[in-house]
């Protein structure tokens, strides 16, 4: 059976063959008498069919068809020759002669079928039409640069060429490239250097490189492949097995951008969650929302949330006494705390309205002990109350206080702004509902409401209660006062 | 007298091209470009050799070949197959269908006319 190798037993010396036969004619065609003439035209219409079955043609068929479809051209280009040459080799020696080649090239091509191949790579739907790249082709040689050009180009791909492999390397660093066909042996920088200067690259190291060359020495393929070389052909190539081989190179190509493209936009998402949520939210959130960003949902979605609401009992009394740097070094040292220690509870800080906090647990990520971790947080942050005040009094500063109102309730949460300036946060009745209760505090107080105490698994310490009515709300509100944790598991 | 040949090739190209060369070296050419009818003009015209490719259209060349061999008219008609592997398969099978000799393609013409003239001799002499 033939192997799918022996289907291309080709070299370019057919086609470069009838390019110079047509030279040689063309000048002449009109005083060549009518049937050598047509025997002319229907040898050069078989070289076209020649390079349309070997470019795109017979894909689809099984080897042994395109076997002899392909021998059936080269046969009628041999007959046709051999034919001409009896007619005009005595009137027009000069396309004789060039005829003559042709039928040598033929022969050459039908039986360069055995040749040892330097790859297994199968020939098999030796070329797609719709897979087409920017392929560079290195060579010293101008006519293999043409040669290969014209291939390529006939293919559908755009084509660069370098003369030298430093040549090579700028046309490399200038634009993008997908596939790689690299001479060897170039004066001055060689193909191997070459190669290894692409393979050291971080941005070049992935585009394919085929190494075309004359040398057929074992050694030197095997130095090439260890090099980073993804294909070795030999000169004269093969066109059928070219073409095949930068398919395969565009199609590795192709797959690694798309790998490289699906994780620049993984770490563009994740650049923008960071940036969205980085300064409110812990770090544990941000990492969990980039293992599991289908639980984020930026768009508006109606949740329940417990929030925290915080606010430093008669600030704008204290504003007034105190010099602005002052206030400010005040308040920033407060909220630096109060944000430790909500983000250190998976709280997310909604926003700071001047000296008041407004914190959420439950977005973006909810978890089921969201009530837990803001009355904890809401404990937590009355008992750093007392290192503040000690440091403010160390300094000079006067004393605050502090009251917090939690409440659990649902909620629109989002990205909430215009497009030029957005933040995540939530908006609802229960947000107003929350900073009404925080408004019944004391300072020192946490007051939640009857939502969160029902949510709550771990006991607290539960002091009065009182209700309050609210804007809005018919039934009074009935708030609890949060002491202490009971169980010894308090203060994680 | 001429030798008639009855060549049978699906390709155009190549029909064209081997009628006109046999024409030119003194044969007389028939031709045909699938397998069914290739046997009819076996059956028809009688001719001295058969060319016949193996890759035909409607009958292939090994079935043609196997059935001319079964069929007392065209039984001892000397066949020789075309095809376009120099070596293997093909050529067993082509020689095991019945043919009597073989050639590969591209067809090299003076070694086909040698190999036209010595089975012609042969069919001369038998």
């Amino acid at each position: 059976m033939a192997s799918q190798a022996e289907i291309a037993p080709f070299t370019d010396h057919v086609l470069r063959a009838l390019s110079e036969l047509r030279a040689q004619s063309n000048p002449v065609a009109e005083s060549i008498p009518d049937e050598p003439r047509e025997d002319l035209e229907r040898l050069i219409s078989a070289g076209a069919a020649l390079e349309a079955l070997l470019v795109d043609g017979g894909q689809d068929k099984d080897p042994g068809t395109r076997r002899h479809d392909i021998m059936n051209v080269l046969g009628a280009m041999r007959g046709y020759a051999e034919f001409l040459i009896e007619d005009l080799e005595t009137t027009f020696p000069a396309v004789a002669s060039a005829l003559e080649r042709v039928v040598k090239s033929v022969a050459a091509a039908s039986n360069s079928g055995n040749k040892p191949k330097a790859s297994t790579t199968d020939t098999a739907n030796v070329a797609t039409a719709d897979l087409t790249g920017t392929i560079l082709a290195v060579d010293d040689n101008a006519d293999n640069r043409e040669l290969l050009t014209r291939y390529l180009e006939r293919s559908g791909h755009q084509v660069l060429v370098a003369s030298s492999g430093l040549e090579a390397l700028a046309r490399l660093a200038d634009r993008p490239v997908d596939v790689v066909l690299l001479d060897l042996i170039m004066p001055g920088m060689d193909g191997n250097e070459v190669l290894k200067r692409l393979k050291e690259n971080q941005q070049l190291r992935s585009i394919p490189v085929i190494v075309i060359s004359g040398r057929q020495d074992m050694d030197g393929i095997i130095e090439c492949i260890e090099a980073g070389a993804d294909d070795y052909l030999f000169k004269p190539f093969n066109p059928v097995l070219l073409q095949a081989r930068i398919k395969a190179g565009l199609e590795r190509k192709r797959w690694h951008d798309t790998e490289e493209k699906y994780r620049r936009q993984l770490e563009r998402n994740e650049k923008f969650i960071r940036a969205t949520f980085g300064r409110y939210v812990s770090d544990e959130i941000v990492e969990n929302l980039l293992e599991e960003p289908e639980g984020l949902k930026l768009g508006g979605d109606l949740r329940q949330v417990t929030m925290l609401m915080s606010d430093i009992r008669e600030f704008s009394t204290i504003c007034e006494r105190l010099p602005p740097d002052q206030v400010m070094r005040m308040l920033n040292n407060y909220l630096g705390v109060m944000t430790e220690i909500i983000i250190g509870h998976q709280g997310t800080i909604d926003e700071f309205i001047g000296d008041a906090i407004l914190a959420i647990f439950g977005a973006p990520v909810q978890r089921t002990d969201d009530a837990d971790r803001a009355v904890q947080c809401a404990l937590d942050m009355q008992q750093a109350m007392r290192d503040i005040n000690r440091g403010n009094r160390k300094e000079g500063l006067p004393e605050i206080s502090m009251g917090i109102g939690v409440n659990t309730g649902d909620v629109i949460t989002g990205n909430i702004g215009s497009e030029k300036r957005s933040k995540y946060g939530v908006v609802g009745h229960h947000v107003n509902l929350t900073a009404r209760i925080e408004s019944h505090t004391s300072g020192g107080d946490i007051l939640i409401s009857s939502s969160t105490l029902d949510l709550l698994k771990s006991p607290v310490e539960l002091g009065s209660q009182q209700q309050a009515t609210v804007k809005g709300i018919k039934e009074p509100v009935t708030m609890h006062h949060i002491l202490a944790r009971t169980a010894a598991t308090s203060g994680a | 007298m001429s030798l008639k040949v009855l060549l049978v090739e699906d390709n155009e190209m190549n029909r064209d091209m081997l009628t006109r060369r046999l024409n030119r070296a003194g044969y007389e050419v028939e031709a045909a470009g699938d397998g069914e009818q290739a046997l009819q003009k076996m059956r028809e015209t009688a001719p001295d050799i058969v060319l016949l490719d193996m890759n035909l259209p409607v009958k292939d060349g090994w079935t043609a070949c196997q059935e001319a061999r079964q069929d007392p008219a065209t039984a001892d008609l000397r066949i020789i197959a075309l095809t376009a592997h120099a070596m293997g398969e093909d050529r067993d099978r082509a020689l095991e269908a019945g043919c009597d000799d073989f050639a590969t393609k591209p067809i090299d013409f003076p070694e086909l006319l040698e190999k036209i003239n010595a089975l012609a001799e042969k069919g001369r002499s038998a």
